[in-house]
């Protein structure tokens, strides 16, 4: 089949459109808070690599590093999760209503950001993440779908889980419920806003889907 | 290299290129300025801590863009971290509301949402930042077939939404 000819100038409309589509040349600079970032980035990250012994190496004889890790992994259910830095989320006894999901408990220093009928976010209090509920980074967030469950599988008070984890967050998922729409629901969370593994579990365990709840797509 | 100087450097790239990699994740985002702000912020906290390998790239800049996309990538590989937040509405050319800036913006942003990620990270990449098919296809890890082909289609898609008068773009070469 022929190519089409190329066109002269039609890159430069393109480029033209793409450029206005990009918005402001000079969109508002401010290298003081990406810097006040960039540095929370490099101390979380110095105390995760002290905790999971990296830091003990240059400090004690090689035949202790594998004790240190042993330690370290030990202390903290969640692998990769900085936890300690920023504190663990404690979850509450207390109904948490996001209609159509509803949950037995509640994370503490947590609210409900947005719900529908595939999903909930929950974001933490005081800011910090985007007021977007769209935007899922630093959030917590339930979804519902039917797409096929994947990851490491374990069981827990007689209900199957699937783990995953993926450049910082961790997924869990569980079938719903026979009463309930057919589906899995599935938590996010990132693994340095203080949640634990155990402790996520025992949340998604409390979820109920209601029946106003529909499978999200993708 | 000293902590302050890294800072010093680091500063002073942000300074000079930030607006910059806005721009590009608006465009990968399709319009969606508070997700391209959130990936613009998780690039450059990469770029600090791994400042040495910003250093050492021929094109400090050129690298920062690849650890958007990258970042982009990272984001849309999460199941479900986001979902496409196209209204599904057809945007159909019409030159008297094209006519207005602000709504032709809206128009081609509306038009790089229709596009699957890759598509629209293909379109950026090579007629935004003006990157060859070989450049492309290393940066999102593809072949250039791929490239090619991904290419041709979302400029058919834009020609027909945006209209062959005002996008006279040719295929993939």
């Amino acid at each position: 089949m022929r190519r089409p000819e190329p066109v002269e100038g039609a890159d430069d409309d393109l480029r033209d459109l793409l450029g206005l589509a990009a918005g402001d040349a000079r969109y508002p600079v401010d290298p003081g808070a990406d810097l006040a970032r960039a540095r929370t980035a490099q101390r979380d990250r110095f105390r995760r690599r002290v905790r999971l012994g990296t830091g003990a190496l240059a400090l004690v004889a090689v035949a202790g590093v594998g004790t240190g890790i042993a330690i370290s992994d030990a202390g903290q259910d969640d692998p990769g999760s900085s936890s300690a830095a920023v504190g663990r989320v404690r979850l509450v006894a207390e109904q948490l209503d996001a209609t159509p999901y509803t949950f037995d408990l509640t994370p503490k220093g947590w609210s409900v950001q947005s719900q529908n009928a595939d999903r909930v976010t929950i974001a933490p209090d005081g800011g910090g993440t985007s007021s977007n509920p769209d935007v899922f980074i630093g959030k917590l967030v339930i979804l519902f779908d039917q797409n096929p469950v994947g990851g490491v599988r374990f069981e827990q008070d007689g209900r199957t889980f699937w783990l995953g984890s993926d450049s910082g967050y961790t997924t869990i998922s569980t079938l719903t419920r026979g009463a309930e729409p057919v589906g899995v629901v599935r938590i996010q969370y990132p693994n340095n806003a203080g949640w634990t593994r155990a402790t996520m579990v025992r949340f998604l365990a409390s979820v109920h889907v209601g029946p106003g709840a529909r499978p999200g797509l993708g | 290299m000293r902590g302050s100087e890294r800072e010093a450097e680091f500063v002073d790239f942000v300074r000079a290129h930030r607006s910059d990699l806005v721009r590009t994740a608006v465009l990968l985002c399709a319009g969606d300025e508070a997700y391209a702000e959130d990936l613009v912020q998780t690039t450059l906290t990469k770029l600090y801590l791994a400042w040495a390998k910003v250093r050492r790239a021929d094109r400090p800049l050129a690298y920062a863009r690849t650890s958007l996309t990258n970042a982009f990538f990272d984001e849309r590989r999460r199941a479900h971290r986001r979902r496409e937040t196209s209204t599904g509405e057809d945007w159909a050319l019409d030159s008297a509301v094209l006519d207005d800036d602000r709504s032709l913006r809206q128009v081609v942003l509306a038009a790089l949402g229709q596009l699957g990620p890759r598509q629209r990270a293909v379109v950026v990449l090579r007629h935004w930042h003006d990157l060859d098919v070989i450049e492309t296809a290393r940066i999102l890890g593809c072949s250039e077939g791929t490239v090619k082909s991904q290419n041709a289609r979302a400029l058919a898609h834009l020609r027909a939404v945006l209209g062959p008068e005002r996008l006279l773009v040719a295929g993939e070469a």
